[in-house]
């Protein structure tokens, strides 16, 4: 294999694999620390592309656009999570499974009506807006920025979980939420801020998708099943689990498509069901 | 008496059934005679709504002008849009929902050749006519054919065909053929190869992408390491611009020629100016110099204020010939439509279109374009290279045999 090819295969896969880790990293905060598998997350991702291409129209700046709309979107998810998920956290968890299933479908027809059924494109900053020559191997510059930026948040959150005080208490939330609500941690706020916090990374996602993929009805409903399989490999609650599986899947997706076309979604699945025979709570996931 | 809730919702109900279904019916009958009504199930959203947006502006601009000159004979057109998304069995219901219900005899505007192959199938026993303007799947006009159904645009194999003419003269030799893995696709990257191979050139790779693909990333690595001097491109609506712009930014369009089965204004107008350059086959560039064509450009300007891209022409001029033939049957019966319609000419805005009775194709000429700039224009335009006539461009008789 020449190395430009080489160069090129690892990159792509590094690209899909970052995207996904965005995505997947809040699908499994969220059912670590609030027990919920959030159907609805790629509908964040979704609604993050949408409002990071809105801003950038009305701004003309793709950094106004990062900077703003993730929060929008982390507030929208805190807010359904205040007004809806809080109340029946104590019920059977079908019900949290409907609840935000319900909630990705009118989100979804919300995004349609408002956006219209087209898909919107944005164009990725001037400055990263060519490609640069890496060993022999041409490479657009906004995909290297994306791949530095999810390793980035992948560090910064971990060092916020491991490090930080705000990260101990949402560790101590999510090993035992009672015995932490008894030790004086609210772990209301915790659970709703750790769901905005994680739609937020979604909608940071979509706002970094959007130059690459466009903004596109379908977007949320593609990335979602695509990270349930990286949970499942990796582990839900677990994010080096995240990372990992995002590599994993990010590398079958990519390379199965190169050098397997007919079979590259199949391969995807095949490691999943591996993973689910022999190691069924994932790569990083702990037994319960 | 106090008028209840109940009453008063009774009331209403009854006046407003009336208004829906009575009123205006009666009215129309008052001031004009029945409409010819012609349907479109259409994409008017998802990955193709460009398509159907073109068809959509065509009619809208034939139907201002027929109607100013009093309709069809002595009948005003009507028309009535269903959005398919760009999905076959949707495309079959809202067709039949249009035939069904709203009466339509002539249904055109289809937008994928899926969607076209699976509403003519259910033209023969509707007894209602299905117009191709955008269609490019050979089949439609060879083992699919039926006398319900007509090509007014260039198929698919006859943009081959133009590319093929083209190439034949060029000097690449080497060409990878890259397709939307549906209907259309695969039908003009086969048609390709065998053409190619025809004037002994080779094909060195095929590939096929989802309709809808976002990345193309893995592809463009894959051509790229087979080196290949020209890749024929076969992709519709945002799938092409899509892969364009990151062609262009993997510097896949330095290293070889992208030549498009369909180069569009859209595509040229959403990618710019890495779009310098590339060439491809047009079902109907706007920049063809004949009168008929100067003076159609500068009408829909007026109307759209935008300039006519592929479809826009292909979907007025199949509106215009069927006027003609109507007009000549002096009936919208569809019987004698189709006998109206087999073996006549039409002055195109391309130059001269004959329908074949054969096959129903019609025979038109080919073009093969570039993309260039041009001061005069907002955006790149379509710069003809070639002109083929239109015996060169099209295939023998129910076959892609030329």
């Amino acid at each position: 294999m020449p190395l430009s090819l080489l160069v090129e295969h690892l990159l792509n896969a590094a690209v899909l694999s970052g995207l996904l880790f965005l995505v997947s990293v809040g699908l499994s905060l969220i059912f670590g620390i609030l027990r919920v598998v959030n159907f609805a997350h790629g509908v964040f991702y979704m609604l993050g592309a949408y409002l990071g291409v809105t801003a950038v129209v009305w701004s003309g700046n793709f950094w106004v656009s990062l900077v703003v709309a993730p929060p929008l979107v982390g507030a929208l998810g805190a807010g359904l999570e205040l007004l809806t998920l809080r109340h029946i956290y104590r019920r059977p968890p079908i019900y949290q499974l409907l609840l935000t299933f319900g909630a990705a479908l009118i989100m979804e027809e919300s995004i349609k009506v408002l956006w219209g059924p087209t898909a919107r494109a944005a164009e990725p900053p001037p400055v990263l807006s060519g490609s640069v020559g890496l060993l022999g191997a041409t490479y657009p510059s906004y995909r290297l920025f994306l791949i530095a930026m999810s390793v980035a948040v992948g560090v910064a959150l971990l060092l916020f979980l491991a490090r930080t005080r705000a990260g101990l208490v949402l560790r101590a939330v999510a090993q035992n939420s009672e015995m932490a609500g008894c030790l004086g941690a609210d772990v209301r706020l915790v659970r709703t801020l750790a769901f905005g916090g994680a739609c937020a990374l979604a909608g940071f996602g979509g706002v970094m998708a959007a130059p690459m993929t466009t903004a596109y009805l379908g977007m949320g409903i593609g990335v979602i099943v695509d990270c349930f399989v990286v949970v499942v490999i990796g582990g839900l609650g677990s994010i080096g689990g995240s990372m990992i599986g995002s590599l994993i899947v990010g590398a079958a997706q990519t390379w199965g498509g190169y050098y397997l076309p007919e079979t590259a979604m199949a391969i995807m699945y095949v490691v999943m069901g591996a993973v689910l025979l022999f190691r069924p709570w994932g790569l990083f996931g702990q037994e319960e | 008496m106090k008028l209840s809730r109940r009453d008063l919702l009774k009331a209403l109900s009854v006046t407003g059934v009336g208004a829906a279904l009575g009123v205006p019916a009666y009215l129309r009958h008052a001031w004009a005679a029945d409409p010819i009504k012609i349907g479109l199930p259409t994409a008017l959203s998802g990955s193709v709504a460009q398509y159907g947006i073109q068809a959509k502006r065509a009619c809208e601009l034939f139907g201002k002008e027929i109607n100013a000159k009093g309709g069809i004979i002595g009948r005003p057109v009507e028309f009535i849009y269903e959005d398919t998304g760009g999905d076959p069995a949707t495309a079959v219901r809202k067709a039949q929902k249009l035939v069904e219900k709203d009466g339509v005899k002539f249904l055109t505007g289809t937008v994928l050749s899926s969607e076209a192959l699976a509403v003519s199938a259910k033209c023969p026993e509707w007894k209602v006519l299905l117009i191709s303007s955008i269609n490019g799947v050979g089949t439609l006009t060879t083992k699919f054919f039926h006398r319900y159904f007509f090509r007014v645009n260039t198929s698919g194999p006859m943009g081959v065909r133009a590319a093929t003419l083209y190439l034949a003269e060029s000097p690449m030799k080497r060409f990878y053929g890259f397709g939307s893995d549906y209907a259309w696709g695969r039908d003009s990257v086969g048609a390709f190869e065998k053409q190619i191979a025809a004037v002994k050139k080779e094909i060195i790779g095929r590939d096929f992408a989802p309709l809808g693909t976002k990345d193309f990333a893995s592809y463009i690595s894959k051509i790229k390491q087979a080196k290949p001097d020209g890749v024929m491109v076969v992709l519709a609506g945002q799938d092409s611009t899509i892969f364009v712009k990151q062609a262009a930014q993997f510097g896949l369009t330095k290293e070889t020629k992208l030549v498009m089965e369909i180069l569009e204004l859209e595509n040229m107008k959403a990618v710019g100016d890495p779009m310098i350059g590339i060439i491809g086959s047009s079902r109907y560039p706007f920049t063809v110099d004949t009168p008929k064509n100067r003076d159609f450009v500068k009408r829909f300007y007026d109307h759209h204020k935008v300039y006519p891209d592929m479809f826009d022409g292909e979907t007025y001029e199949a509106l215009e010939w069927l006027a003609q033939v109507i007009t000549k049957a002096k009936s919208d019966d569809v019987e004698h439509v189709i006998e109206a319609w087999e073996d006549s000419e039409y002055e195109g805005l391309e130059g001269k279109f004959f329908m074949r009775k054969c096959d129903h194709q019609a025979v038109q000429p080919g073009f093969m374009v570039e993309a260039v700039k041009d001061p005069k224009y907002p955006h790149l335009i379509p710069k003809i290279l070639a002109t083929y006539p239109g015996d060169r461009v099209t295939p023998k008789c129910l076959t892609e045999e030329f």
